[in-house]
């Protein structure tokens, strides 16, 4: 069936200067956001919530709703997550360079629907092309009179910041990002009490919502939150942005609708595994969703609701594809490296948990796994993630840690006597049966950055000389 | 809860119903309901932060059960909690078994070993193994974070409690968290040491041995330690610490947590302020100077020696001719019997426990609408125009920035410089030294609306010392006039300095002022007759008025109790010479000093670890302290000495107990009547405010006083004191004699520019008291035209009170 | 009392404006730092703890939250080998281990000349064409360990001034994760991200 192309039209259609002003206005653009003006909150979110849009930055929450929960003190503010750093995501970083008026315009909607009149868009600082596309496109806005004072000659005031962002997956989480844009650590706050729509940026009302979220919602205004929901006919509403990455032949982003089986989206649209080896296993949702394998999964639909009777999700649509000579305890450390590396350290489970993990793992792989190590593996999994179950009984503050024995679960469930044979062989046995030693790269623990320097005043009793004066 | 009646919620912890009060924290809830649910980062006295995890239980409110943490979800009616369900079991064991994978278990010579909560709970709620079979963590320790504290980096637990009281309780965030994930550790920035006066909190907050404390590393096994609770004297709210022993010798003091005065925190200075107890430099035995030589002897001589020549005098010129000045370091008690001493045995109402930088002594003992501490908490507006709290009033500086940051207190403060709590104020005006009048002038002409609305709100507290030593005592007296006139209810809160100058103020030290908050008149004899019988009815000459008459000659003999007038008083060329004047000096001291050793007789006093007694704070609160320890050598208490010496004259005390005393106080002083220690040690553990029932004797309502605002051209001096100074204990305390500032003057970098001078050069500052050599701090919080000196430093020369000074670069 | 360059200064009030309260702007405050000096150093931290009005330690223990800021010395080329999990599939490893061996740098640090650091990095967004390697954070993708030594050699010789993706991509790139369009001559010139606000790029005549 034909896809209908929502946020990625223009830029398939355009493909040399869909990011330009003159290209944008010329396909309809900032037409939305002139009508916005003239509408109340109370019906810009009910079109949103009408279209049941979920947001796109993993959690699929509707995002109408959200903007329903919006507390009433003013001022209230608008932040838009684009620190897209999900392993396997690279979707936010193509609307951004590609069609970023799209997401501004979305923004000013958002911002008028949500009586916002200072708005935020956190770009992670691995992504200054985007960054710089999206600095120039806010300008353009201003110099045509859509940002600034009295938008579009009305008597609303809107300011959009680009804040970039500096190295840390975690910002991606909605209440890290907002301690990081008020200056602080990018470490996530509890909710409750800290809902972003209550109590977010420096405790005022706050609505935070992804690029590819806000992408969406000129297209909901435009065509009607009615047809929007109904734009597919499928278990989630409008198309979704699948990254496809891995052993797949044609990776790439791919807009589509919630109708397409996973045998479907890897044989048809990524054109099957290279090589035309075998399909191993595969990350549905991103580096923190439970894996699927083609035995139980490969003819499930491609769709929320269908991933989360299975056990994992679609998360921030990263589909990472493996074929059959991946290791899967290699597979496994990676992910858990990158959860451990990428812990902010608040909650003893996830900073002392990924890190013991991933020893664990990067021990199995070198060869100097024992027996029980799958077990201790599980059981420390459990230790964060307590039943190991999908989505997860967390005891931390946020899923970050509980995200990282996704691939774990695997191990446990699918891959069992793959650890027991790195075990047994004292390697792996993908690296014996080749007889090359891959490269490997670094642990989560590994150099970078100096040590922190302090402590600098008087000098340093030696523990030894201080006891022999305390005893008698 | 707006009808203030409290509310309650009925919720079950493992199959038992509760009641509990609605909006609690589970965490209290279930402790308070007999279920202890373990915890590390959470701390009842700051917010919680939810990090350290090992508080989750499984909990149901009516959604399926989840894992919450019980420090940050209040309580809710039908709340179900499990604390031992296989997955909160699971759940707490794992964050302990993570907590102990890099931990290094060295137990054994750890300070906190034996009162560790990170051990108590291991066991209570541990896993009983760990499986970590990988490199632990590894640190280069310890590294001394400041001049008192060690950090551990290896053994901390990153519960956010060292850093968080640094950020929200002291306000002086220098310890964070640095890097992230497992790489996590709690460090200072290069060069910017933990140098805050309240870093020992960190210490007794630290949930592992992770922050150690110098004065106390290694000393002791916490099972050896003999404990009391007493009141600390280098605060003037009088915190509640426990004084800690072992083998007779006090290693450490900490917090005690009440509501009343220090919520558990205490300054750096009444943490640590112990050393100088065991100082090789205390006097254990009296001493006598003969041939310009002291000679160590017994009581019954030295008793025999000093009250032969004060009785004497007294015969032969009269009360007139003696004067007593001190007492406000000590107990009560021992204030009681020096008044009843000066007044009965010695015939004279010259005695001062201040030491001529202090407010009148009636408006010090005779604010009727005092405030409490605990006002602070529900004030709209707070007033700080005074000292630096930070540098004077630790416990008070500490309340003062709770209630302005956390509890909606509009702060506004008035001092000649920068202070501690300017951050957190709504208004902060600065005036030059000596300027004072003016500037309560100017507000009354409504120059400053903003500060005159804040003053009308519906409830104001204002705390009113003395900002600079150029200011005097009548400032303060016009501020509070100045607020009193407000439309709103005020409540004043006079500062003093010196830790039980008001307990002293209420036993009469003060040459207007008999026990109870009576004043020196005909009145107030007669209601004393009974128990003291015929006293003088006119009142005595002040701290200054002592000095001048000692050099004059009309007084001619001085006991002097626990005090230093040649360093502590303002003009300290005053007091030197005075004392080098007087005929006959009788000292009761921990130390020779620069005052005592002009003395001809010492005496050897105890501390307050050596003796009990009771202290009146700065409220009025009356606290008792309690011995741990006798005192070294001879030593006595003062009470026992004063009635010695009274006894040798010819004027018996009659005094036999500290305790008899205490009886006798709450006889003769309408203020305390009611206060017994049976009360402070049983029922009022965290002390009562006096006066318990009825109305003070002296009523004292300031007035607004006329201003006689002089404008200085050129510089004025700002004068005021720090926490670390030269005083006697401190000297005599290793380790923080050493932080006290030295002879410094700060001036602001346009003046510096001015003066030609650069940050290390030594300015030479001349007064009409004085002249001396500072070295100059550049310093942006010192307003231009101001310099400032910080009173009583090692080495520093004295100036004076006067704020006219010259100042210009000294030669090389 | 500022040790920054009266333009840097100019450049830090304007990005302080931007944001309704002072701390916030400590993120592009350390990021102008690091163009500044090259490198975060302790000076440039206790310059924006005076910007933000916050402590020097409240400074540190924010940039040392993120691996962007760079407290060490940095070469004036900064590669950044990914290898995250799409990455690692397709070759990533094999990237890294022929960029260290080509330059003599292992992860973390720095040549003695200073012109190279090397480190490996985590996701940076471009799994469509992994394995993917970024020079100061301007994007490579479909790299290969040959293509990535001739990286290392060309950066040695040609010291660019400024570093252009759609230049490094045509003499280093393969597979692209999505169409580029048409290219931009925009780039970085130090070891942090080029983007105007921050003063840290250079345009060559825009696009």
């Amino acid at each position: 069936m034909s896809t209908p192309l929502v946020v990625t039209k223009r830029m398939t259609e355009y493909p040399s200067d869909s990011h330009t002003i003159a290209r944008y206005e010329a396909t309809g653009g900032y037409e939305q956001a002139k009508r916005a003006l003239g509408m109340t909150r109370d019906e810009l979110v009910g079109e949103v919530k009408t279209s049941e849009l979920l947001g796109r930055g993993g959690a699929a929450f509707p995002a109408g709703v959200k903007w329903g929960f919006l507390a009433p003190e003013r001022p209230a503010y608008l932040v838009v997550n684009a620190d897209e750093s999900e392993p396997g995501t690279f979707k936010d970083r193509q609307l951004l360079e590609r069609d970023p008026h799209q997401m501004i315009e979305g923004m000013i909607i958002t911002a008028i629907a949500n009586e916002a009149h200072l708005a935020f868009i956190y770009i992670r600082g691995e992504y200054p092309k985007p960054a710089r596309r999206t600095q120039r496109a806010i300008e353009e806005a201003y110099q045509n009179g859509y940002l600034g004072r009295g938008i579009f000659g009305s008597d609303y005031d809107l300011d959009i910041v680009v804040h970039l962002g500096a190295g840390a997956y975690i910002c991606g989480e909605e209440t890290a990002l907002i301690n990081s844009l008020e200056g602080e650590r990018g470490e996530p706050r509890l909710k409750p009490p800290y809902f972003p729509a209550a109590k977010g940026l420096y405790m005022k009302p706050t609505i935070v919502n992804n690029v590819e979220t806000m992408s969406n919602i000129p297209h909901i205004l435009e065509m009607g939150g009615e047809a929007y929901r109904d734009l597919v006919i499928a278990l989630d509403t409008g198309t979704y942005m699948i990254s496809l990455s891995g052993h797949v032949k044609r990776p790439g982003n791919y807009e589509l609708p919630h109708t397409l089986s996973w045998r479907e989206l890897i044989y048809d649209i990524g054109g099957g595994i290279r090589d035309d080896k075998e399909l191993k296993a595969w990350i549905p949702g991103g580096a923190s969703a439970p894996w699927f394998v083609p035995d139980e999964h490969l003819d499930l639909i491609v769709a929320k609701e269908a991933c989360a009777l299975a056990g994992s999700m679609l998360g921030s649509g990263a589909v990472v594809v493996m074929d059959e000579d991946t290791c899967m305890v290699r597979a496994a450390e990676r992910i858990v490296r990158f959860f451990s590396h990428e812990s902010c350290g608040q909650c003893t489970p996830c900073r002392e948990g990924t890190t013991w993990m991933e020893m664990i793992l990067r021990r199995i792989d070198e060869g100097a796994g024992r027996p029980v190590d799958l077990d201790l593996l599980i059981d420390v999994s459990d230790g964060i993630s307590v039943g190991l179950q999908w989505p997860p009984k967390m005891t931390t503050i946020c899923p970050l840690g509980p995200s990282a024995v996704s691939p774990i679960i695997a191990l446990r469930d699918y891959f069992r006597d793959e650890v027991q044979r790195h075990v047994d062989l004292g390697g792996c046995p993908f690296e014996l049966k080749s007889g090359e030693t891959r490269a490997r790269a670094p642990s989560s623990l590994a150099g970078a950055g100096p040590e922190v320097r302090g402590g600098s005043t008087g000098s340093i009793p030696s523990d030894r000389e201080s006891a022999g004066e305390g005893s008698s | 809860m707006t009808s203030g009646q409290p509310e309650f919620v009925t919720i079950t912890i493992d199959g038992r119903e509760h009641q509990v009060l609605s909006g609690e924290m589970l965490i209290t809830a279930a402790e308070d309901s007999g279920t202890y649910i373990p915890r590390f980062c959470w701390h009842p006295r700051m917010t919680p932060v939810g990090m350290c995890r090992v508080c989750i239980v499984e909990v149901d409110t009516g959604r399926g059960p989840a894992l919450i943490p019980a420090c940050m979800n209040p309580v809710s009616d039908g709340m179900v909690v499990a604390t031992q369900s296989d997955v909160t079991k699971k759940a707490q064991e794992a964050v302990l078994e993570f907590l102990l994978a890099n931990h290094p278990l060295d137990c054994p010579v750890c300070d906190k070993g034996g009162e560790c909560p990170l051990q108590d709970q291991a066991l209570s709620h541990g896993p009983g193994e760990s499986r970590f079979v990988e490199i632990k963590r590894n640190y280069e320790k310890p590294i001394p974070i400041s001049d008192l504290v060690l950090l551990d980096r290896e053994r901390c637990i990153l519960c956010d409690r060292c850093t968080r009281f640094s950020r929200e309780i002291s306000g002086d965030p220098l310890i964070e968290f640095f890097d992230r994930g497992n790489k996590t550790q709690v460090n200072t920035f290069p060069d910017h040491p933990f140098a805050s006066y309240f870093s020992g909190n960190t210490v007794q907050l630290c949930p592992v041995g992770a922050l150690t404390a110098g004065p106390y590393r290694f000393r002791a096994r916490p099972w050896d330690l003999l404990k009391v609770v007493s009141s600390s004297l280098f605060d003037t709210a009088h915190p509640r610490i426990e004084v800690h022993a072992s083998q007779n010798e006090i290693v450490r003091y900490t917090g005690v947590d009440n509501d009343a005065t220090n919520h558990g925190w205490l300054s750096d200075k009444a943490r640590f302020g112990f050393e100088y107890i065991h100082s090789e430099d205390r006097l254990g035995a009296p001493l006598v100077r003969r041939k310009g030589v002291y000679e160590a002897t017994d009581w019954a001589e030295a008793i025999d020696v000093a009250a032969d020549r004060l009785g004497l005098i007294r015969d032969e010129s009269g009360g007139d001719a003696l004067a007593v000045i001190g007492g406000a370091h000590g107990t009560n008690e021992d204030a009681y019997a020096l008044s009843k001493f000066a007044r009965v045995a010695l015939g004279t109402n010259n005695v001062d426990c201040r030491l001529g930088d202090s407010l009148s002594s009636h408006f010090l003992a005779g604010t009727v609408d005092r405030a409490t501490i605990g006002q602070l908490d529900d004030a709209d507006t707070i007033l700080v125009w005074g000292p630096d709290l930070k540098e004077e009033h630790p416990t008070l500086y500490l309340r003062v920035r709770r209630a302005a940051q956390e509890l909606g207190a509009e702060l506004v403060v008035v001092h000649p410089r920068a202070t501690g709590l300017d951050d957190v104020a709504f208004r902060k005006l600065t005036y030059r030294p000596g300027e004072g009048f003016d500037l309560v002038q100017a507000l009354d002409d409504g120059r400053y609306p903003d500060v005159i609305e804040a003053l009308d709100a519906d409830n104001v507290v204002a705390l009113i010392g003395i900002a600079s030593h150029a200011d005097g005592p009548h400032v303060a007296e016009a501020v509070a006039a100045l607020v009193r006139a407000r439309r709103g209810r005020s409540d004043l809160l006079p500062l003093n300095s010196r830790a039980n100058t008001y307990g002293a103020l209420d036993m009469g030290l003060a040459p207007d002022l008999l026990p109870g908050r009576v004043g020196v008149s005909q009145e107030g004899v007669g209601r004393l007759r009974d128990h003291w019988g015929e006293v003088p009815s006119v009142p005595g000459r002040d701290t200054a008025g002592i000095l001048e008459g000692l050099i004059s000659g009309e007084i001619r003999g001085l006991l002097l109790v626990g005090a230093d007038p040649v360093r502590d008083f303002p003009i300290p060329a005053l007091a030197e010479e005075a004392l080098e004047a007087a005929e006959w000096v009788v000292a009761i001291d921990l130390f020779i000093t620069d005052s005592t050793r002009h003395a001809e007789v010492i005496l050897p006093a105890e501390t307050f670890t050596e003796k009990e007694g009771t202290v009146t704070n700065v409220e009025g609160r009356v606290q008792k302290l309690n011995n741990i320890r006798p005192g070294p050598g001879q030593t006595r208490p003062d009470w026992a000495m004063l009635d010695d010496l009274a006894h040798r004259i010819g004027a018996p005390l009659g005094l036999s107990s500290a305790e008899a005393i205490s009886k006798e106080i709450s006889t003769v002083a309408p203020a305390y009547v009611g206060v017994s220690w049976d009360l402070l040690e049983w029922e009022a553990r965290d002390g009562v405010v006096v006066p318990l029932e009825g109305e003070s004797q002296l009523a004292h309502i300031p007035v607004a006083v006329a201003t006689d605002g002089k404008r200085e051209n050129g510089l004025s001096l700002h004068v005021a004191r720090t926490m670390y100074d030269d005083g006697v204990r401190l000297r005599h305390s290793p380790s923080l004699s050493r932080l006290a500032l030295g002879p410094v003057v700060l001036v602001n970098p346009l003046d510096a520019t001015a003066l030609d001078a650069v940050p290390g050069d030594s300015l030479r500052l001349v007064t009409v008291s004085g002249e001396g050599r500072f070295e100059m701090v550049v310093d942006e919080g010192t307003p231009a035209g101001t310099v400032y000196v910080p009173f009583n430093q090692p080495g520093a020369t004295a100036l004076g009170i006067d704020s006219a000074v010259e100042a210009e670069v000294a030669d090389a | 009392m500022s040790h920054w360059s009266e333009s840097t200064q100019e450049r830090a009030r304007e990005i302080i404006d931007l944001y309704p309260q002072k701390r916030s702007a400590v993120m592009p405050l350390l990021y102008l730092a690091m163009a500044e000096e090259g490198h975060l150093t302790e000076t440039g931290m206790e310059e924006v703890a005076r910007w933000c009005e916050i402590t020097p330690a409240q400074v540190l223990s924010v940039a040392s939250f993120y691996t962007m800021y760079k407290r060490e010395r940095t070469g004036k080329y900064l590669i950044s080998c990914c290898t995250s999990i799409s990455c690692m599939l397709l070759g990533g490893d094999e990237v890294m281990h022929a960029v260290e061996d080509e330059s003599g740098v292992p992860h973390g640090e720095t040549d003695e000349e200073g012109l190279l650091s090397v480190e490996h990095a985590e996701c940076i967004g471009a799994c469509g064409g992994a394995p993917a390697v970024q020079v100061n954070y301007e994007l490579i993708e479909g790299v290969t360990p040959d293509k990535a030594r001739d990286l290392v050699t060309w950066l040695k010789k040609a010291r660019p001034v400024v570093v252009n993706t759609d230049e490094m991509q045509e003499l280093f790139g393969g597979r692209r994760s999505f169409d580029w369009a048409i290219p931009e001559t925009d780039g970085a010139i130090g070891p942090f991200p080029a983007f105007q606000p921050l003063g840290t790029v250079e345009s060559e005549g825009g696009e």
